[in-house]
């Protein structure tokens, strides 16, 4: 059998192609998205696409272009300098994010769904959801809730909510 | 004479991609020029994803954002929509000419819109991912003016914003009014139309049900204060014999009003029983009937068990609540009112008394409830996962013994289970502790109450006997004030099942004929795709731009890795869901256009899926034509090589299939399907992995029953295993939703592309494990090929 035959199935193309601060390196466009040079290739924009977001949202980072071709994995974002971590941040920051809610001003439940009454920051925010215990999921001590509509909603730490929050949403966590 | 009001009109909605005409006042005094606007959408949020309000418009001259803020203030008036107040803070305008398109990028809770100019990508505004939709129309509403000069947007692809008419707080999809603001009249008005056809029966169950309260309410009257003011303590000292006369007259008495008592519940229950399994038939065959007019859509976004839950489940709690929750609510509220007007008749100072407590424990009734129902709402979430696990870990029984992890799947359920035990050992307790502190209150105001009416009965103001069926009576109110403060969470239950159910009933099917649809009149199959776009999620393109042509009685092979589009490419072709953009013809009629029993009665689907259902072998091969003879189900099941394993069944063509039934293999079911395609006699058939599960000799057979089955049709074969594309008058390679090679077998080949790149894993895969390529292990095309 020829293993070197570049159609057959062969253990080098199963490798992971992991990047190093060496082979890629991470800039800003013109126009504020991120791009890299990979392997001495430039690219104008790259996308990054987290494979763990809730357990290790800074590890095994996958780079791609825009046609959403793999371009290598960044195995840990720690082994890259601190400014290049800077803008993996800030274009993960921008795919991930999730209006932060720090306070729940009420629950209330009617004909089957939950209506929350919450502060993002300063600002006031409603939004009902149907089937609580589906539409909520705990990771570590952070909770996700996604609505109606499909927003997701983030309350980073759940232990770090004003205690009346906690209570409110408390029964429904499992 | 009374002036009749007249019936003020309700503001309008906006129209779809147009601005409400108090934005419009504001956005020109902000100075922008809104006469010529052409498509509008709002957002939420400005370019840094900071909660804000965003409106985007273009004109022929430029595409315009404007951020600010929209404060929902509430209407006074009844049912009116909310007067929204307009501030804007920021305008920017780019030139038409800088913007040669906008396209969205999907994000975890966000999206963007980016313009493209000059080739680069420029971000314009966030929002959240639940505006996708609106944004996406407006981008396509953007770049098909940019085109063609006309903005495109179907309007049925325009999702309403679910905002409540009187507040704008969110409301569930398809209402207009948030819990708050939502009558919860109109689900109960809707489930008693339910209940038309049998008015004459609730008013006598009604009647009986006011008529045994009132004789439960005199009760207490004779059974205490007759027999101890009139017989007991004797007191026109009457001799033994007339005494005990009397005492036989007041138990016959008592007997006779249980009695007549029971006879009346027992009349109410049969009238209720008779009319009860009716309402719920209607509700039943409502729901299903509905379910059938759904597209597939629907069934893809939601859980099978959910559906069922909906037909069986809210069906019987609706039920449940009007055979056992309706009657006792007009029993206890005719109770209550009842017997607290006797008990004032009685004596107005202890009903006096009696009242002052009344408050404290309906809010000690209520209170509890709300404490219970977090409790009993904690047990069932750890209930239901349980559940889960168990069926989760039956289904996966092989997989788990096939890892040995017998004992990992025991420990977690253990500590689930555990867990579970905990939250039902919290709701004892806290019961076992409240109920008590309930009763003791309850005897502290019968205590009081006997107290006091003691003090009335040493001063001659009550008799013994007033006083004791007063007791009785202040007993006859508990059962009733206990039911009546959770008979609210009972209703809502009810109304949130009568919810669900009317969520089906009156969900639009996405796929609808229209009026003047039309027909074939000889059908002959040609297939036309032109431009087709589709996307099950907005934002997510699954075909890009696709077009492709069959003839008549051609086999078209289409073939590509997993999740680049071939099944929905079917799946459009069969009108199951229908194309964004661009359409599929049949003969040179859009599938939009065609009647759609007469299109699916043409297109036979063999797919890799398939379902028999429960019944016998023959009864599905005869499913697409019930009055099939025996003849043409022999002739069908020999045709696609079923026939023979058919017959080695003990009951044949009755064997029973389906679940519960005889288990087949993978081939004999797929067989089966194929014989119920044959008898259906479609003039386009496609084969969508029909036989992408099977072993080699198996495929071959199937094979063989295909080829049969394809002479004649047209023929769409989708396929992993190239192989069995062969007979394919040519072959369609696609990729991410588009078409990257075309042409007949050898062509692809020569053509050294994609084709040929899987073709060679192929053949080397299965050299490997000492197969050809082909299903008889015959020398692959391609070496042929060469070798000529």
């Amino acid at each position: 059998m020829n293993t070197n035959n570049a159609n057959t199935i062969s253990p080098e193309t199963l490798r992971t192609e992991y990047v190093s601060p060496e082979t890629c390196v991470f800039s800003k466009n013109e126009n504020g998205f991120l791009a890299a040079t990979i392997n001495g290739k430039e690219y104008k924009r790259v996308i990054l696409t987290r494979s763990l977001p809730l357990s290790f949202p800074s590890d095994y980072i996958c780079i791609s272009d825009i046609e959403k071709n793999e371009l290598g994995i960044v195995e840990h974002m720690a082994d890259f300098p601190k400014e290049q971590q800077a803008l993996m941040n800030d274009e993960l920051d921008q795919r991930y994010y999730c209006p932060v809610i720090t306070k729940i001003e009420s629950i209330k439940e009617k004909m089957g769904h939950f209506y929350f009454d919450v502060m993002i920051g300063d600002f006031k925010k409603s939004f009902a959801v149907r089937d609580i215990s589906k539409s909520i999921r705990q990771h570590g001590d952070a909770i996700d809730l996604v609505d109606i509509d499909g927003n997701r909603f983030r309350i980073l730490d759940f232990e770090a909510i004003p205690s009346k929050s906690r209570r409110k949403l408390e029964p429904y966590l499992y | 004479m009374s002036k009749k009001r007249e019936k003020k009109p309700k503001p309008p909605k906006p129209e779809k991609g147009k601005f409400p005409k108090p934005l419009l006042r504001v956005l020109e005094e902000a100075g922008l020029l809104t006469e010529n606007l052409i498509y509008c959408c709002t957002g939420d949020m400005d370019n840094e994803a900071c909660y804000c309000s965003s409106w985007l418009s273009f004109d022929e001259k430029g595409l315009y954002i404007a951020l600010g803020d929209e404060e929902i203030v509430k209407s006074k008036r009844k049912n009116h929509r909310p007067d929204p107040k307009y501030t804007v803070s920021e305008i920017q305008s780019i030139p038409l000419e800088d913007a040669e398109s906008l396209e969205t990028e999907r994000y975890v809770s966000t999206g963007r819109l980016i313009m493209k100019k000059d080739g680069e990508q420029i971000s314009l505004v966030r929002f959240s991912i639940g505006k996708i939709a609106q944004f996406e129309n407006f981008a396509r509403a953007f770049n098909t003016y940019k085109k063609n000069g006309e903005a495109e947007v179907p309007a049925s692809d325009e999702p309403e914003e679910n905002k409540c008419k009187k507040c704008g707080k969110p409301c569930p999809p398809g209402k207009d009014f948030c819990p708050k603001h939502n009558k919860n009249s109109s689900t109960a008005v809707r489930l008693f139309k339910f209940f038309g056809g049998y008015i004459p029966q609730i008013i006598t169950i009604i009647a009986i049900m006011l008529l045994g309260t009132a004789v439960t309410v005199l009760i207490p009257q004779i059974s205490t204060r007759a027999l101890f003011d009139d017989v007991l303590s004797n007191p026109d000292g009457l001799p033994v014999a007339e005494l005990l006369k009397a005492l036989g007259v007041l138990v016959l008495s008592i007997f006779g009003i249980r009695l007549l008592n029971t006879i009346l519940t027992v009349i109410q229950q049969y009238i209720t029983g008779g009319i009860m399994p009716n309402v719920i038939y209607d509700i039943k065959v409502k729901i299903f009937n509905a379910m059938q007019r759904l597209s597939v859509n629907f069934y893809s976004s939601k859980q099978t068990g959910s559906l069922m839950e909906r037909v069986i489940r809210d069906a019987n709690n609706i039920y449940w609540f009007f055979v056992d929750g309706l009657p006792a609510l007009i029993i206890d509220i005719a109770t209550v009112i009842g017997v607290i007007a006797i008990m004032f008749v009685m004596s107005w100072k202890l009903s006096l008394i009696t009242l002052a407590a009344v408050p404290v424990l309906f809010a000690f009734l209520t209170l509890g409830d709300k404490f219970f129902r977090s409790l009993h709402h904690r047990a069932w979430l750890y209930g239901a996962r349980v559940s889960a696990m168990v069926s989760d870990n039956i289904n996966g029984q092989r997989v788990i013994k096939a890892f040995a992890k017998e004992e990992d799947e025991f420990s977690r359920f253990e500590k689930l289970s555990g867990e579970h035990m905990k939250a039902e050992l919290k709701l004892s307790l806290s019961e076992a502790t409240l109920f008590p502190i309930l009763e003791v209150f309850v005897l502290l105001l019968s205590t009081v109450v006997l107290g006091a009416g003691g003090v009335l009965v040493a001063r001659g103001e009550l008799s013994t006997g007033t006083l004791l069926s007063y007791i009785v009576y202040l007993e006859m109110l508990r059962g009733p004030f206990d039911f009546l403060s959770w008979i609210s969470n009972w209703w809502a239950r009810c109304a949130d099942s009568a919810q669900r159910v009317f969520e089906v009933c009156d969900a639009k099917p996405d796929i609808t004929e229209k009026e003047n649809a039309v027909s074939f009149e000889n059908l002959r199959g040609d297939i036309e795709i032109n431009e087709l776009e589709f996307e099950y999620e907005p934002a997510r393109p699954v075909i890009k731009k696709l077009s492709l042509e069959v003839r008549a009685g051609d086999m078209l092979g289409i073939v590509g890795k997993t999740g680049a589009g071939k099944t929905t490419i079917a799946n459009l072709i069969a009108r199951l869901y229908d194309a964004k953009e661009g359409c599929v013809k049949i003969d040179g009629i859009d599938v939009r256009d065609l009647k759609l029993t007469e299109l699916r009665r043409n297109i036979g689907l063999v797919s890799q899926d398939i379902y028999l259902f429960i019944g016998s072998i023959a009864d599905n091969i005869r499913y697409a034509k019930p009055d099939a003879t025996m003849d043409e189900v022999i002739a069908a099941a020999k045709a696609a090589s079923a026939h023979d394993f058919i017959m080695k069944l003990p009951d044949a063509y009755e064997t029973r299939v389906g679940a519960g039934g005889q288990k087949l293999s993978g081939g004999e079911r797929q067989r089966i399907s194929i014989a119920r395609t044959i008898i259906q006699n479609p003039k386009i058939l496609i084969l969508d992995e029909a036989t992408a599960a099977m072993d080699t000799e198996t495929e071959r057979n199937i094979q063989h029953s295909l080829t049969k089955l394809k002479a004649g049709r047209t023929t769409i074969a989708i396929a992993h295993r190239l192989s069995t594309l062969r007979d394919a008058d040519y072959l369609a390679v696609i990729s991410d939703g588009k078409i990257v090679e075309y042409g007949t077998f050898k062509e692809l080949i020569k053509q050294k592309g994609e084709f040929y790149k899987q073709y060679k894993i192929q053949s080397e895969a299965l050299k490997t494990i000492g197969i050809g390529v082909g299903t008889g292990g015959e020398k692959p095309e391609e070496d042929e090929h060469e070798h000529k």
